[in-house]
């Protein structure tokens, strides 16, 4: 059987081969007895499938699909969340260092600077580098002894505020 | 609008409720046609679970788009035509993901339908609903997705030979060739399906 007309056939069946070209493929139809049978299986077939979507029935219970579309639906029509504040603990770290530091300086700048009982200072400074306010220099000049002292922040809170950067 | 009023009220009525805002007559629309669009995503995608996902996304995406509705169909055949939408997108990412069978290309290639003997003898003939319906659960779940989907968007959503082209992005040629090769498939595996139960 020729291939073309067998699609032709198939359009006839469907509804959807042109007035002009319908009365050929009768007429083929009348005359082929194997044409005749391929139309009768493609008729079958159609309405084998007519009623099978009837049959099909969504499992899960009206109250429960509502639930998850309706959850879905408000989950996206509420405004994105504001991006969850640093935890206290954090916050209260990266006051204290600083602060603690800085502490401590004036601590030692008072001890230092004391006169002794010859009423001279001794021969020790404290600078404080401008471009890096983390860092500490202690030198005593009497002593040969230069102590650097460095405030950077501890692992622990640098890890607290890599997870802070995923929070969305 | 009250409970009563929901459930005598036509789906025109529900729709404008929707898209003033009113969840409750939403939920009236997916209680009435949940069924409908359930049905046409597990035709399309054979797997109970997978459709009842899409039907959902349907469902949620049939209300973020309400205010496009225009009322040119009616509303299931617009929320049918939303979640077949959805299980094309899905079922091209999955043949994205897999190696594509000799059998498909084969089919692709056309021509195995041609040398199919025609099927005589009606193999569905007298039998139960539910015993027909299961029948061709089997069969339809044979076809690669090419064919089941020309299949159900011509057999159950009624499209036009172009329409189907248009929504799978062929040519109208192929659209036949495949529609073709699926009935004639569809036929030859319901004969199997009845001989291998006689046995």
């Amino acid at each position: 059987m020729d291939y073309d007309k067998q699609l032709k056939l198939q359009a006839l069946l469907d509804g959807e081969l042109p007035e002009a070209e319908a009365s050929a493929v009768a007429q083929w139809l009348a005359q082929d007895h194997e044409a005749a049978a391929l139309r009768e299986e493609l008729r079958n077939t159609r309405g084998a499938l007519a009623e099978f979507e009837a049959g099909i029935q969504m499992p899960e219970s009206r109250e429960f699909f509502w639930s998850k579309v309706q959850r879905e639906i408000e989950r996206l029509e509420t405004p994105a969340a504001k991006p969850a504040s640093a935890p206290f603990s954090a916050l209260w770290r990266r006051f204290l260092v600083p602060a603690s530091a800085v502490a401590a300086l004036i601590i030692a700048g008072v001890v230092l600077n004391r006169p002794d009982s010859t009423g001279h200072t001794p021969a020790a400074e404290i600078e404080t580098a401008l471009a890096d306010s983390g860092a500490f220099t202690y030198r005593d000049y009497s002593a040969g002894t230069t102590l650097v002292w460095l405030s950077y922040p501890a692992d622990t809170e640098v890890a607290d505020n890599d997870e802070m950067g995923t929070v969305e | 609008m009250t409970d009563k009023d929901q459930s005598s009220a036509d789906d025109k009525t529900l729709v404008r409720a929707s898209q003033q805002g009113d969840m409750a007559a939403f939920e009236e629309l997916v209680a009435r046609h949940r069924d409908r669009i359930f049905a046409r995503a597990y035709s399309m995608m054979r797997n109970e679970e997978e459709a009842v996902d899409l039907s959902q996304e349907a469902w949620v995406k049939g209300w973020q788009r309400l205010r496009q509705f225009q009322g040119d169909s009616s509303f299931g055949t617009w929320m049918t035509r939303v979640v077949i939408n959805l299980c094309l997108d899905q079922l091209r990412k999955q043949k994205r993901q897999r190696t594509e069978s000799i059998e498909a290309m084969d089919e692709e290639s056309g021509g195995v339908e041609r040398q199919m003997p025609v099927v005589t003898v009606n193999p569905t003939a007298g039998l139960e609903r539910e015993e027909l319906r299961q029948r061709i659960d089997r069969a339809l779940g044979l076809l690669s997705y090419e064919h089941r989907t020309v299949l159900v968007l011509h057999e159950f959503e009624d499209m036009e030979y172009k329409e189907i082209a248009r929504t799978m992005g062929c040519s109208i040629g192929t659209v036949m060739s495949r529609l073709f090769y699926a009935r004639r498939k569809l036929a030859v595996l319901l004969a199997d399906i009845k001989n291998q139960d006689l046995l």
